[in-house]
């Protein structure tokens, strides 16, 4: 029951198919509140189709999908309320100020965090008045995490927000991760990176083909592998499934 | 009450927008006013008796109207779809009926200031007389503003591209000025070209606009025409939208 109680995130059976082929094929997950849980697996593995579904911007074909214990479909106004999201390849315009963004994000929900608050906790301030195309990619990662977290959200979706960002800047950008879960936002965060991985989830699951090859703690993962590394125990995971 | 302060929010984001693009400000503004000019270097009284500046002002108008909303317009919401602008807002709360009318609202406020510069050159340089029916004129301006606005909001909706927003936008507008009267007087205009102008869009703001500005009765039909012309194109953008 208490377990029951703590999921805030619950997809079982999801199936997802493209034009191509099928992008999702039965995938079944449990985030906990308050987790930050991974998915990780090669590109074309079906991550961003599963958090897509999850945070409504896609239509299942199949299989149920209950964030927050809502329909991401039936139930997308309520929802949208209580997620954030960062989303791969997803822009402002570039004449849009940080300052502005903030503010006109804030407004679209009913009980914003204050924008300038947020604007200072993210370092954003002295870049209020700079336009978004001028931002490094750095800056606009800490604005794209600022806009998932201005509507108060119970839970974001960070999809690859470190795929670009040079060594450091991930470093920086971890701590920022940290920072969500410490107000005790769940986060799910979609990623390349095995090392960012096992620094920051509590939990994550492997994909591959559509599929969820693995799930667990990324201790577990190593030694469930009888690995060294969850590096080692991913590309194990990897190999067996495409063997 | 979210849903408004939400709108205006918007609004004025985007009025700053679309200023900080030079070329709609100069569409807007610059460009008309330099028609203008060239148009009352001879000021030869219309067929009919009318005089030339109490015309040219309320035609103008509608070709500032009609340049933002079916070109300016269109371009702005296709480049928001192509750069994926509209993807990151569409994980907010924000509906497509608050982005079109954010748009549409921010569009004709400065459609409204170029309709406003014209008409303080018109009364500083050419005599221009004062709106025989000023409640008519706010009205066939408005209905103008919307009519013309949700065909822009339409072809925003179905174009793939800002660059293909533009050559489309463009191809509607310069045919429909020239036919419906907004760049020539309806009275030059030969009969063959009148009908077919009569059939655009165009047509019943420029015939309403100044009908009011001469203070002479105003058509029913061409105020009825754009009313449904707003409500046919406007739901049939809401339908074809896609984020």
């Amino acid at each position: 029951m208490i377990l029951k109680y703590m999921t805030v995130i619950e997809i079982d059976g999801l199936r997802k198919g493209y034009r191509g082929g099928t992008a999702v094929d039965g995938v079944s997950l449990r985030v906990g509140r308050g987790e930050i849980f991974g998915i990780a697996g090669p590109n074309g593995a079906g991550k961003t189709t599963v958090v897509e579904c999850a945070s409504g911007l896609r239509r299942p074909d199949g299989g149920t999908v209950r964030v927050l214990g809502l329909d991401p479909q039936t139930d997308r106004r309520w929802l949208l309320q209580r997620v954030g999201a960062q989303l791969q390849e997803a822009a402002l315009p570039d004449a849009i100020t940080v300052g502005e963004a903030l503010r006109m994000y804030a407004s679209f929900y009913d009980d914003p965090a204050d924008w300038r608050a947020l604007m200072d906790q993210w370092g954003l301030t002295e870049r209020r008045r700079t336009g978004f195309g001028k931002l490094s990619g750095g800056w606009k990662q800490r604005l794209f995490i600022a806009l998932a977290l201005v509507g108060r959200p119970e839970v974001v979706f960070l999809d690859e927000l470190t795929t670009s960002l040079d060594p450091s800047a991930r470093r920086t950008t971890w701590g920022l991760i940290r920072d969500i879960r410490e107000r005790g936002v769940t986060v799910v965060l979609v990623t390349h990176f095995m090392d960012e991985a096992e620094a920051l989830c509590d939990r994550l699951a492997i994909m591959d083909r559509g599929r969820v090859v693995a799930t667990g703690t990324p201790a577990g993962l190593i030694a469930e592998g009888r690995c060294r590394s969850l590096d080692e125990a991913y590309f194990a995971l990897i190999t067996e499934n495409e063997g | 009450m979210t849903h408004m302060k939400g709108l205006t929010q918007v609004v004025a984001v985007e009025l700053k927008l679309v200023l900080r693009e030079p070329m709609s400000a100069f569409f807007a503004l610059a460009f008309p006013a330099v028609m203008l000019w060239v148009k009352m270097r001879s000021d030869r009284p219309l067929p009919g008796g009318v005089r030339a500046i109490d015309a040219t002002v309320p035609m103008l108008g509608v070709f500032i109207i009609g340049l933002t909303a079916l070109t300016v317009l269109p371009a702005t919401l296709a480049q928001y779809r192509e750069r994926r602008v509209l993807k990151r807002l569409r994980a907010t709360p924000a509906s497509p009926v608050m982005l079109f009318g954010a748009q549409w609202a921010a569009h004709m406020l400065l459609a409204a200031s170029g309709t406003a510069l014209l008409i303080v050159i018109g009364l500083a340089g050419y005599r221009l007389a004062a709106p025989g029916n000023p409640a008519g004129v706010l009205l066939a301006w408005a209905l103008g503003a919307l009519s013309l606005g949700s065909v822009g909001l339409l072809i925003g909706a179905l174009v793939p591209s800002g660059r293909a927003a533009t050559v489309i936008g463009l191809g509607l507008f310069f045919p429909m000025a020239f036919l419906s009267g907004a760049v020539i007087p309806r009275e030059n205009l030969s009969g063959s070209m009148r009908a077919i102008g009569d059939l655009t869009p165009m047509a019943p703001a420029v015939q309403a606009l100044r009908e009011g500005w001469a203070g002479v009765a105003m058509s029913p039909a061409a105020l009825g025409v754009m009313a449904a012309i707003s409500v046919v194109a406007g739901g049939l953008a809401l339908r074809a939208f896609r984020w």
